[in-house]
């Protein structure tokens, strides 16, 4: 549907293809004016208060939340793929304990992919059967990445688990709690699509050329690692952690203000308002840490929220998912090197959705530059 | 409409773009264009599949729309495919000057290039732990991949030190396919060994297993000169998007190789070579291009997303293939090839699908040894030089890449209400 949709024909576009229409879109729709996040005509708030993430990429890839026997039939796919091929896991002995958990990810899914059980074949059919295995095989092997960095052996999955619950005993090695489980799902819903950003352009280039749903989802995951994107959920915890309590965060944010300082996580290209994302997890995250007796690392958020969306604020810049997620994350358990991991299993859901509505008649991306040597 | 002030290609005609108000006229899509400056905004005309967007101004190469001539850095690339050097070229591209301009800095840049093919061995061993028969596309992706490993620890900045790995990188995407080849024919690994052949001739070595022979050298400089860089290809354009997020190099050309042999691409040549080989002799080759033709497929090697004309590279690719193929004995083969060119070129021609790059440069890798799977791989190496040139020069003033678009879909609705809003 994307690729085919009249474009108006001249249009006014600044660096980085700020504010061009690529083209059409059903999946989602952002009003970064009034703080609005909705997948297919559903809010994100009402998505993470009432459904689970396997509804919510039901919903994202195929347009409408599954009934009974649909979301059945689709977790059984699911379930299906969660073993990925033996050689992923072998490739970790050949790469640094400590390199990074997203370049760990990465290469075992480059392995995977060349042990797909199917011939070659990038037909529409062929492309609509790859979403489920993307999602169980990313998950597993990221599992796998996040213990192999603390030096630990996989863990086998546990079928009776949803999603986020198998997730998070393969990082964890033990059943997370229904309050860690319920808190970790929001967060995949609420970041399971955001339209059309760089990662997701990304897949829509790789994609267009005829490639593979895997291709394009390691391209997206690509651009996720960056610190602008995918990364910032780390950067932005790690200096949470390094403020010694409100006080602290208070006097070192507005001098930081001060000086121009950007602050990771805070300010968004499409958001001018607070992100709701923030406001689906802000609870979770409260809830969460004073659980774990980390209620000093609310208070400094908090803190350091108030001062810089007071200082900034009017320009704009508020809190944006990525200084939430952390707070989420920390106290489940996850290191903060493994952050932009949950970010990248939950977001991919919207790189395919895009690609799978961009293929059936999408031109192949060519855009141009314009030679000022 | 005229021209100002051309400063580093007097040869060139230059289109007009008008600057001062910043809107440019009408442009034939994805071609490079030419300005004096570029502010942002911009305003153009948009088709589908962004044919006519700007996506960035370069220094790196220039397309002629007109002629379909191509330059590095203003220098023709005629003149360079004259006397080919795919290192030398490979520096050009990437610091933007010319290797007599400064032999102190082309000197460290080709040990650099040369000693960067020094690869761990446990990144070998991953690649030889896949099947042999694995697409050499999938192996060099995770081969790369697991390098970025090697290259950037967790207890780095994730956007690490970022500029001297680039350079390494051409070097080390050589040297991985090479041991691909290795692989795929039974062969040992190098070992790691400290080289001082090029890149070209280590490569002919990893295919034949032999010292190659001189004009084998020049021909593979010649094809990866005339393959290093051409405008904003599919996995060069995807890694510039993947470097706006400042993600670590290797993850931007992980990213560019799974953009590299989408059928819509070409598979790179693969396709080509695949069509060729299964003709048996120049009369079945024409039959076989009618019925193609006249049952609506179409011909590898032909037809381009942006070219409404002859790709002036297949002139010189189009002689060189003709006199390699007498050399090796394979002038049938040649035949063949030419044979599918004219009477392809017959049919299509009218409606304005033209012979491209590939049809000729996946014959000749197939001359120098390679098998049709590999086309896309000795492709990759020379459009690493383009690449990293285009994303390095990026990240000055770089934006992250995030167009919009137009919401279509369902209407504020709500569980509570059975889907209904």
């Amino acid at each position: 549907m994307i690729g085919s949709a009249p474009v108006d024909a001249r249009q006014t576009y600044g660096r980085g293809l700020e504010s061009l229409v690529v083209g059409d879109t059903a999946i989602s729709t952002i009003d970064g004016n009034r703080g609005r996040l909705a997948y297919r005509g559903y809010d994100v708030e009402e998505l993470a208060a009432r459904v689970t993430f396997e509804e919510v990429t039901y919903l994202v890839l195929f347009g409408d939340l599954p009934d009974a026997s649909q979301l059945e039939e689709w977790r059984r796919e699911q379930i299906r793929w969660r073993q990925p091929p033996q050689a992923a896991f072998d490739a970790l002995r050949r790469v640094p304990t400590r390199s990074h958990p997203m370049t760990q990810y990465r290469t075992m899914l480059t392995v995977a992919a060349c042990h797909i059980p199917e011939p070659e074949n990038n037909e529409m059919d062929a492309q609509w059967r790859r979403p489920a295995r993307i999602l169980s095989w990313t998950a597993a092997l990221a599992a796998a990445a996040i213990r192999h960095l603390q030096g630990l052996e996989p863990v086998p999955p546990d079928h009776g688990l949803g999603f986020a619950a198998n997730f998070l005993f393969q990082v964890l090695g033990s059943r997370p709690s229904p309050e860690e489980e319920r808190a970790f799902d929001a967060s995949l819903i609420v970041q399971a699509e955001h339209g059309l950003h760089a990662a997701a352009f990304a897949a829509l280039v790789v994609i267009s050329t005829g490639a593979d749903l895997g291709s394009a989802v390691l391209a997206g995951m690509g651009a996720l690692s960056g610190e602008r994107h995918g990364g910032a959920n780390q950067l932005a915890f790690q200096m949470l952690a390094g403020l010694d309590g409100p006080d602290h965060a208070r006097i070192w944010a507005r001098e930081a203000v001060a000086r121009g300082h950007r602050f990771p996580g805070f300010g968004h290209r499409v958001y001018k308002c607070p992100d709701p994302r923030v406001r689906v997890l802000e609870p979770h995250a409260r809830a969460l840490l004073a659980s774990h007796y980390r209620e000093d690392l609310w208070h400094s958020y908090l803190a350091l929220r108030d001062e810089v969306e007071s200082a900034l604020g009017p320009k704009g810049v508020h809190a944006n998912v990525d200084s939430i997620t952390g707070l989420v994350y920390h106290p489940i358990g996850l290191p903060p090197s493994a952050f932009p991991i949950p970010f990248s299993l939950a977001i991919q859901t919207g790189w395919m959705a895009h690609c799978l509505e961009y293929l059936p008649d999408g031109k192949m991306m060519s855009p141009g530059a314009v030679y000022v040597g | 409409m005229i021209c100002h002030g051309c400063r580093n290609a007097p040869r060139f005609r230059c289109i007009l773009l008008q600057v001062p108000d910043r809107v440019f006229p009408t442009l034939s899509p994805g071609f490079d264009w030419r300005a004096d400056s570029l502010d942002w905004p911009v305003t153009t005309d948009v088709g589908p599949g962004l044919a006519g967007v700007i996506a960035t101004g370069t220094r790196v190469m220039w397309l002629d729309p007109s002629s379909g001539r191509l330059a590095y850095r203003g220098v023709p690339v005629a003149s360079l495919a004259a006397a080919p050097d795919f290192e030398r070229v490979a520096f050009l591209l990437i610091t933007g000057m010319a290797s007599e301009e400064d032999s102190q800095s082309w000197e460290r840049f080709r040990h650099n290039l040369r000693s960067s093919r020094r690869l761990p061995p446990d990144v070998v061993a991953l690649v030889r732990d896949l099947d042999p028969t694995t697409h050499p596309t999938r192996s060099l992706r995770a081969g790369i991949s697991a390098l970025g490993c090697h290259e950037l620890s967790v207890d780095d900045d994730i956007s690490g030190d970022r500029h001297w790995r680039e350079l390494r990188i051409v070097g080390q995407v050589a040297a991985l396919v090479g041991e691909i080849v290795r692989h795929r024919r039974g062969a040992a690994a190098a070992g790691g060994c400290e080289s001082e052949g090029s890149l070209a001739e280590e490569l002919l070595c990893a295919i034949s297993g032999c010292t190659p022979e001189r004009d084998d050298i020049r021909t593979l400089d010649l094809l990866w000169v005339l393959y290093a860089a051409h405008g904003l290809d599919a996995p060069t354009f995807t890694s510039m998007v993947v470097a706006s997020c400042l993600a670590d190099p290797y993850t931007n050309v992980v990213a560019g190789l799974s953009a590299l042999r989408g059928w819509r691409q070409g598979g790179a040549g693969e396709a080509v070579l695949d069509q060729l080989l299964d003709r048996s002799d120049p009369g079945e080759a024409e039959k076989w291009v009618r019925e193609k033709l006249a049952s609506g497929s179409s011909i590898a090697g032909f037809g381009h997303p942006d070219y409404r004309m002859p790709d002036p590279r297949v002139v010189i690719l189009r002689q060189t293939a003709a006199s390699l193929a007498s050399r090796k004995g394979r002038g049938e083969l040649f035949e063949i090839a030419r044979t599918i060119e004219q009477a392809a070129t017959r049919e299509l021609a009218p409606r304005g699908v033209h012979i491209n790059v590939n049809f000729y440069g996946a014959l000749l890798f197939h001359l120098l040894g390679a098998d049709p799977p590999l086309a896309p791989c000795l492709i990759a190496i020379a459009r690493m030089a383009g690449l990293v040139a285009l994303v390095r020069e990026g990240l000055d003033g770089i934006r992250l890449y995030r167009p919009l678009s137009r919401y279509v879909g369902a209407a504020p609705r709500s569980i509570d209400r059975g889907g209904q809003p």
